[in-house]
């Protein structure tokens, strides 16, 4: 339990879990969790439990067919992503997913002429697969610059440079936020690649006190990337950037190597 | 319905009785080294309930079959971010369809704005999609005797929470309802809805 942990904290925790939260008392609950008070996740992991329930409660409804065939076909390719010696077999898998889960929406409005132009779809799918896997993985980048672009562009949108420092005086790194999203977008370049058991997290500081806004890797360039998708709404005092325990940490432990 | 998907099976995967007893968390684990069976044996598993809550949440069964798809392909990519000391696997999967149906609906949201907010202005009382079906299932289930124990505020402003995602404020605007009435409707509601689960 962390020093701040009060009755108000609990009270928030079932409309927390609920996701009902919102304004002055999400933050409030936000920060308090990212202290790492034990008591409020382990609490949370109970609401979160008994909503788990609720959501089984709705009557089961038994999927397509289709459905099926394309989970089917789905486990029949070799292993997903995280195994890289199988990486392909399984990214072209998923992008072929992804785009028949394009196409089935598509075909269940328009019924049996769709059913006709679904086997015609398969067959032009099967001579295009290496353009389908290239389709799911542009459209999934081009959503997410959208998003970062939408962020970007946003009338209130403020920009924090931050700076290099320590072992990375070169490195640096943009924030951009927006206030009236409510996100925010972070890029880095020239950070040097980190071993397996290390991240980089993203912090805002806000009254002094640390917030986390997530982790992220950088390629081979040096250049790493993040959505925040709860972002401050007001103003901040810092936004920093440490290197911590690979899937971060609730509070910063580590060498900071960006800030501004 | 269950009925029917349990008699007929899952065309293409084998059997349960043909299979050995299943560990959840296990399948997980399988998962996150690539085995394809037990993504099947999920997706057998999980599915029917996945889709429920996909439909009752959406209430456009094309779009959540649609969805059923993009979930059990989270599965496929990160069973290895699972984590049994939080929640269990049903748990996990759920709360992933929750948050895919949730960015379906904000973006719905988004877009007809306008609408909502011509039919917040007559105080049309908009109830959550499918909740006929709700009713009929609550009946014959341990949730629906602890969800029978809350006032019908209470319970509309957790289901509205849960199953359309809005917020204290939004659901006190579609109420019009005062932001404190709410939420305490919402912590009452909650504190009785895990007494009577946890007494049934």
């Amino acid at each position: 339990m962390s020093a701040d942990h009060s009755l108000r904290h609990e009270e928030l925790l079932p409309a927390y879990a609920l996701g009902a939260v919102d304004g002055e008392d999400l933050r409030e609950m936000e920060s308090h969790l990212a202290t790492g008070c034990a008591e409020c996740r382990r609490q949370l992991d109970l609401w979160q439990g008994d909503l788990e329930e609720l959501a089984a409660s709705v009557e089961p409804v038994a999927p397509s067919d289709m459905a099926r065939r394309r989970i089917q076909k789905l486990a029949g390719t070799a292993a997903p992503v995280r195994s890289r010696p199988s990486r392909w077999p399984a990214i072209l898998a998923a992008a072929s997913l992804l785009v028949a889960v394009f196409f089935g929406w598509r075909q269940a409005r328009l019924g049996e002429e769709m059913e006709r132009l679904g086997a015609e779809r398969d067959r032009l799918a099967r001579q295009v697969s290496g353009l389908d896997q290239q389709l799911g993985l542009a459209r999934a980048e081009a959503n997410r610059m959208a998003e970062s672009l939408a962020i970007i562009t946003s009338p209130s949108s403020r920009a924090i440079v931050l700076a290099g420092l320590g072992p990375s005086p070169n490195a640096k790194g943009h924030t951009f936020v927006s206030p009236e999203r409510g996100k925010a977008v972070f890029y880095a370049f020239d950070l040097p690649a980190l071993t397996p058991d290390k991240t980089y997290q993203l912090w805002w500081i806000e009254g002094g006190k640390p917030v986390s806004a997530g982790v992220f890797k950088v390629d081979e360039r040096g250049t790493g990337s993040i959505q925040v998708e709860r972002a401050p709404r007001g103003a901040t005092d810092a936004w920093a950037v440490t290197v911590e325990p690979a899937g971060g940490v609730p509070q910063p432990t580590g060498e900071m190597v960006l800030k501004g | 319905m269950l009925d029917s998907w349990g008699a007929r099976g899952l065309s293409g995967f084998p059997s349960m009785d043909q299979r050995t007893p299943l560990n959840e968390t296990d399948l997980l684990r399988r998962i996150a080294t690539g085995d394809g069976d037990a993504l099947s044996r999920v997706f057998e598993l999980h599915s029917p309930v996945v889709l429920g809550l996909l439909v009752r949440m959406l209430g456009v069964r094309a779009e959540a079959e649609e969805v059923l798809q993009e979930v059990f392909l989270q599965v496929w990519m990160q069973a290895d971010r699972y984590e049994e000391s939080r929640c269990s696997p049903r748990g996990w999967i759920l709360m992933l369809a929750r948050s895919r149906a949730l960015d379906r609906l904000r973006r719905r949201m988004s877009q007809q704005r306008r609408e909502d907010e011509v039919a917040a202005g007559e105080g049309v009382a908009v109830r959550p999609v499918g909740t006929a079906r709700l009713e009929a299932s609550e009946q014959r289930s341990r949730v629906g005797t602890a969800l029978g124990v809350l006032s019908p505020e209470q319970r509309h402003c957790i289901e509205l929470a849960f199953f359309e995602g809005l917020t204290h404020t939004q659901i006190a605007e579609r109420l019009k309802a005062p932001l404190g009435t709410v939420k305490s409707r919402i912590l009452l509601g909650m504190n009785k809805l895990r007494q009577a689960l946890s007494t049934s």
